[in-house]
This record gives structure tokens, C-alpha cells and sequence, in this order.
């Protein structure tokens, strides 16, 4: 796995990607414990057998291999001594006839070592080793013991490894749930925080536990950043007044002497000129609020008077508000909505001036005599409210211009109007974490303001 | 009506200008340069309307609305402002400022709403009680309208636009005043919806004859025959 990949993985999956690894680890710790503990006994068992098949052939010094009577007479005292009592013991010939000995044996084992099973008929040994070893004069000792110290020891040994690896799984398996829910605890009341601050409330900040590890460090950097941005705002708002203040304060003085000079023309031409400049200043003056209202709207401090109000009522209503309107201007208005929206949580003032903003431009840019559109509907985002006209439109290369700032279209919009009004229905829209699409409504524009369904 | 009007607002040349167009409309007008000198004008003195300007050195507007209304000096207050977000005007209204403008504003414009404001406070009556002006009677109770005993059937926007002429009856109402009051919007629309309103507003009050009770002031606004 990549470094990259391991950054994508997600909580969850790294837990259980750790808890997989830890698991093979485990049962492979497991297998190769059991593996060994088996080599090991059988290692000892077969010393042991060497060792007692060395004490029935021993030879006296200087003469060969003992009789039978002699072989017959170790192997019964073996059986009877106590720490050899449990090893099993025959002579047989080599073509397996039965000499003597505490054991019989249902087949004839190969000459060295070999495992011993149930079947192998041995009353009371399960799992053994056995050893072959020629005697001389064509006869052969087998010796026999069992791998098994006490009955169902491997049962018991298996049920022993999956009570002490189960309960290690279970006590990782805990350890890691409870650490992944620490840790989305504690994620948790940072994503609280930035959708507090989302929703407007800059004051929030990420709880401190005062415990000073790693969280508490990334929290209090987050909040450092938070304190920064805050204090970035509060300047910036104070710009923003200060620029209203100044700038407004001049155009104040001019509108006020413009005024003047209307009042006190000589004459009617100079009123006619002062009074176009009266009106200049006055355009100028709206395409200023216009910019301090985009100003205060992308400041998103509106987030915080965000309330529930009936969306499709009040679409309804101010589209039902401004037929008149329409009419008089000589264009047909029709609405139509087809979602409820009882609930929607937004800002009732901004949205009814996007609406009557949109309204306001279809009637001004729409065909004579034509027809306008309204429409909200349900769509994949949320809702969609839709403007058609019938007018000429926007070109498709225009339309990104059309909602920047002082993006106005020379050719077929450049009627009255400061050209802020789709820059500040954009802005509402963005406030609302929605978004303004322009398209052709074949003919005329179509707009569609597209806000998220809660 | 001659009103002693109270001016307080630091750019000076602005000053002069807006008392000038004041006087010009028949009002006496006293203009001080700051807060503090406001509040010691008013120690002085008995005003019909107070216009506050928001941002000024020494004690700024909303000081000074706030320190008036402790002491229990009811007198009406015009917030003149640079300043227009929506938090703004709330921070204005609820320091006890009764009517919030954005600068600049045409004297006649403050001229209409020094009246309005000063109206609302000789008001005893509830919004709900029938209003009478002229021959036009409204009962926004009951959404009902006459004029001269004969009942006009206007749609409910129709009805709150003569209520609010009826109840500023002989007064001028501007275009803003009017979207802020009948429409309640904290925007002025570009399109001419005010307009529109009234006339048909005036078809319906003519229709079963009669004079045009609807007088036009040309550039500035509305207002109903007494």
C-alpha cells in the first residue's frame, strides 16, 4: 500500500485493515506454536524410545545380542517398573509372528520410526510413535509410547489456544472500537465547530480538554486559525464600513449640490442637464449598495438570521405580486409549483429580492408582449426556481460574465440597471450553499437558481 | 408644518447642504458637529425630530440614542447613515433610533419620514382600527374597504398600500417608505412595483366615479387626500 493510499483510507477501514493484519498475525502465531509444541513432544517421546529400546538390547561386554529368553525377561521387567510401565513393548519376527511383549500389533511396521494411530488397536493410546529395531537372529523389538500425556489432550490443547487468542481478539477488537470512537469523538467536535461557523456563528470554537495530547494541540491550532480568520472579518468589515462611509459621505455632498442646482436652475436647459446628472449620481449610488449588499452577503454573517419559511408560498406569493407588474410592462406572467417546501431554512428578505430580481430582469429583457415563466421544482440537488423570458438571451460564452461583478453584456443588456443584479442573486444563491445557472430557453433565458433540499 | 429640527453630523459641507434643502422646506434647523454636542443641544433645547448621523468622532450615533433613551428623552430620532447592512439598521432600531436612512437621502424623502415618525408617535389608535381619510374608509381588521359607502374589493397587498396612505392621510409616503412599510422589504427593487400598486390602486378607488383621492409628488412619492 502506498503512502497515498493510506492517507485515503478512512477510519473504519484502516481499523479493520489492522484488525485483519493482527488477526493473520495471530492465528499464524497460533498454528506455528501448535506446530512446534507437536515437533518438541514428539522429539522427547522418540528419545525416550531410543533410550528404552537401548536398555533391551543392551549387550554384555564382549558378546552379541542377548537371546530371546533374555530380551523376553527386560521387556516384562520394563513393564512392570514404574516409570517404563506405559511404554509398549513386543519382539516379533521379521515376518511379524509374535514373540513376546506387553503389546500386539495389527500390522507390521516398517524398521525405524514411525507414528502410531487409533487403529493401530492399542488399548488406550490414540496418537503415538512407535521404533523398529532389528534385534539380530531375525527378530525385532518395536517400542512404542504415547505422544499424548494425559486423553483428548490435543482437543483440550486446541480449545486452550482459541479461549487465549479469542480473548486477545476480543480485547484488541474493544480497544480498537473504543479508540475509533475517541477518535470521531473528538473529529467530531471540530466538524461541529466549522458548521457552527458555516452557519454564521464566528465566535464558536473546538473544545479543549486540557489534557494537552495530540488532539488538544490540533485543536488549539484549529482555533488559532479560527481567531486569525475572526480578526481578518472584523477588519475587513471595518474596511467595508469605513469604504461606506467615505466613499458615501462625497457622494452624498454631490447628490445634495446636484439637487441644488436643479432646484435653483436659470433656465430649463440647465435643469434638464442637472437633473441628468442628478440621475447619474443616483445610479451610481445604487450600483455602490448594490456592491456593499454583495459585500454583506458573501460576509455570510446572514447565516446566522437563517430561519424556516415556506419556500413555495413565498414563491407563490411574489410571483403572484408581480403579475401586475408584468402586465403592465406588457408580458404575461405564469407560475407554477410543483414542491412543497413547509421548511425550508434560509433568508426569506435575500430570496424574495433574488426572485423579484430575477422577475424584474426577465420583464426587462423579455420579448414585447411575451411570456415569463416562474417555476420551482423538486431537482437532484434540492429545489430548483426557475426565470424564463423569451428575450434574445445570453450567449453560452457570455454567461460566466454575466454573473461577475461588473460582468455586464454590452450588447443586448446594456439597457438601464447597474448590471449587479445576477452577481447579487449569484452571491444569495452561494449563501445558501446553492448556485445560479444560466441557460437557453430557446428562445429567450433561462434562469435556475438551485438550492439545496433540507 | 414648520419643524425645529436638530442635525447632528460631522462632514460639515453635507451638513450644510441637507439643512439648506431643510429650511428650504420650511423647517428650523439647529446643527451641531457631535455627539456630545447633540446631547448638550438637547439639554438645552425641545426638538420635534432629531437627525443622527451613525459615524461621528466623540460619541458616535448610537451612544447618543442610547444615552437619550436613558434618560427618558423621547423625542423622535432619524438615523442618518453610511452604513446599510441589515445588522446595521437592527443595531440602530434596537439602540432606539425610529427610522433608519441610508446616506444620502433627498430632502424630501427626510422630509416625509421626519413626518411619518413623528405621526407614529401621536398615535393611540391599533394598527387593526378602521382608518378614515376623506371619503375612503379601510378596515384592515376585517380587509375591507369604501369609498364614499360604497364597498371596493382589493386584493390583500391593495388593501395594506390605502391603509398605510389612509393612515399617513395629507402626508407624503416615498417609494421606500412605502416597500419597507407595505411590502416589507429590506431592498429597494429596481423595478417600478410601487407604481404599479397604486395604479391600480387608484382604478379601483375611481371606478364607481369620484376624483382621484391619490395625489402624485413627482420624484418623491404618494399621498391620500385627507
Amino acid at each position: 500500500m502506498t503512502a497515498r493510499a493510506i492517507r485515503r483510507i478512512s477510519l473504519p477501514g484502516l481499523t479493520l485493515a489492522v484488525l485483519a493484519l493482527f488477526l493473520i498475525a495471530t492465528v499464524a502465531t497460533g498454528i506455528s506454536v501448535l506446530a512446534t509444541n507437536r515437533m518438541t513432544v514428539a522429539h522427547l517421546v522418540d528419545r525416550r524410545v531410543d533410550a528404552i529400546a537401548d536398555l533391551v538390547l543392551e549387550r554384555d561386554p564382549g558378546e552379541g545380542l542377548p537371546g530371546t529368553d533374555i530380551l523376553l525377561a527386560r521387556i516384562d521387567a520394563l513393564s512392570r517398573q514404574r516409570d517404563t510401565g506405559d511404554v509398549g513393548l513386543a519382539l516379533t519376527r521379521a515376518n511379524g509372528q509374535w514373540l513376546g511383549g506387553n503389546i500386539r500389533l495389527r500390522r507390521t511396521l516398517p524398521s525405524g520410526r514411525s507414528d502410531l494411530r487409533t487403529d493401530d488397536g492399542i488399548i488406550g493410546l490414540s496418537h503415538g510413535r512407535a521404533l523398529v529395531r532389528d534385534a539380530g537372529a531375525g527378530r525385532r523389538l518395536i517400542v512404542v509410547a504415547e505422544t499424548e500425556p494425559f486423553d483428548s489432550y490435543r482437543e483440550m490443547r486446541t480449545r486452550i489456544y482459541l479461549i487465549g487468542f479469542g480473548s486477545i481478539i476480543l480485547v484488541v477488537l474493544g480497544g480498537m472500537f473504543a479508540f475509533a470512537l475517541l477518535v470521531a469523538r473528538r473529529i467530531g467536535d471540530q466538524r461541529a465547530t466549522v458548521d457552527a461557523i458555516i452557519a454564521g456563528n464566528i465566535r464558536h470554537r473546538v473544545p479543549v480538554t486540557g489534557s494537552a495530547d495530540e488532539f488538544d494541540r490540533q485543536a488549539a491550532a484549529f482555533n488559532r486559525m479560527l481567531d486569525r480568520i475572526a480578526e481578518l472579518m472584523e477588519a475587513m468589515r471595518g474596511q467595508s464600513n469605513d469604504i461606506a462611509h467615505d466613499l458615501r459621505t462625497p457622494l452624498a455632498r454631490l447628490r445634495g449640490q446636484l439637487s441644488a442646482m436643479v432646484a435653483d436652475a436659470r433656465d430649463d436647459d440647465q435643469a434638464t442637464r442637472a437633473a441628468a446628472a442628478l440621475a447619474q449620481c443616483d445610479t451610481l449610488l445604487a450600483m455602490f449598495a448594490a456592491l456593499l449588499r454583495i459585500a454583506e452577503i458573501e460576509g455570510g454573517e446572514r447565516r446566522a438570521g437563517f430561519a424556516p419559511f415556506d419556500l413555495s408560498a413565498l414563491v407563490e406569493e411574489i410571483a403572484t405580486m408581480m403579475i401586475p407588474v408584468a402586465e403592465d410592462a406588457g408580458h404575461r406572467l405564469s407560475v407554477a409549483v410543483d414542491v412543497a417546501m413547509p421548511d425550508f431554512v434560509g433568508d426569506r428578505q435575500l430570496l424574495t429580492q433574488a426572485l423579484v430580481n430575477l422577475i424584474g430582469n426577465a420583464i426587462k429583457y423579455g420579448a414585447a408582449g411575451g411570456a415569463i415563466r416562474v417555476s420551482l421544482d423538486a431537482c437532484e440537488d434540492g429545489v430548483v426556481l426557475r426565470v424564463a423570458d423569451d428575450g434574445p438571451g445570453i450567449p453560452p460564452e457570455d454567461r460566466a460574465r454575466a454573473l461577475r461583478r461588473f460582468g455586464r453584456l454590452d450588447s443586448s443588456r446594456a439597457q438601464a440597471g447597474h448590471g449587479l443584479g445576477l452577481p447579487l442573486v449569484a452571491a444569495i444563491a452561494r449563501l445558501h450553499g446553492g448556485r445560479l445557472v444560466l441557460d437557453d430557453a430557446k428562445p429567450g433565458l433561462v434562469v435556475s437558481l438551485i438550492l439545496p433540499g433540507r | 408644518m414648520s419643524l425645529h429640527l436638530l442635525l447632528v453630523e460631522d462632514d460639515t459641507a453635507y451638513a450644510q447642504g441637507l439643512a439648506a434643502e431643510l429650511r428650504a422646506l420650511g423647517h428650523r434647523i439647529e446643527h451641531v458637529g457631535d455627539g456630545r454636542l447633540a446631547l448638550a443641544a438637547m439639554d438645552r433645547e425641545q426638538y420635534d425630530t432629531v437627525i443622527l448621523d451613525r459615524m461621528m468622532p466623540r460619541l458616535d450615533g448610537l451612544s447618543v440614542v442610547e444615552a437619550l433613551r436613558a434618560r427618558g428623552i423621547t423625542v423622535p430620532v432619524i438615523m442618518l447613515t453610511a452604513l446599510s447592512m441589515a445588522s446595521d439598521k437592527v443595531d440602530g432600531l434596537e439602540a432606539g433610533a425610529d427610522d433608519y436612512v441610508v446616506k444620502p437621502v433627498a430632502a424630501e424623502e427626510l422630509n416625509a419620514r421626519i413626518h411619518a415618525v413623528m405621526r407614529g408617535r401621536r398615535w393611540t389608535t391599533s394598527e387593526n382600527d378602521t382608518i378614515r381619510a376623506g371619503d375612503v374608509v379601510v378596515s384592515p381588521a376585517s380587509f375591507r374597504a369604501w369609498r364614499g359607502g360604497q364597498p371596493i374589493t382589493l386584493a390583500n397587498l391593495e388593501l395594506k398600500l390605502l391603509a398605510e396612505l389612509a393612515r399617513h392621510a395629507g402626508e407624503v409616503l416615498t417609494r421606500a417608505m412605502l416597500i419597507e412599510r407595505v411590502w416589507g422589504y429590506d431592498f429597494e427593487p429596481e423595478t417600478n412595483i410601487v407604481d404599479v400598486y397604486i395604479r391600480r390602486l387608484r382604478i379601483k378607488l375611481t371606478e364607481g366615479g369620484g376624483a382621484d383621492p391619490i395625489e402624485t409628488i413627482r420624484g418623491i412619492g404618494y399621498s391620500l387626500k385627507p
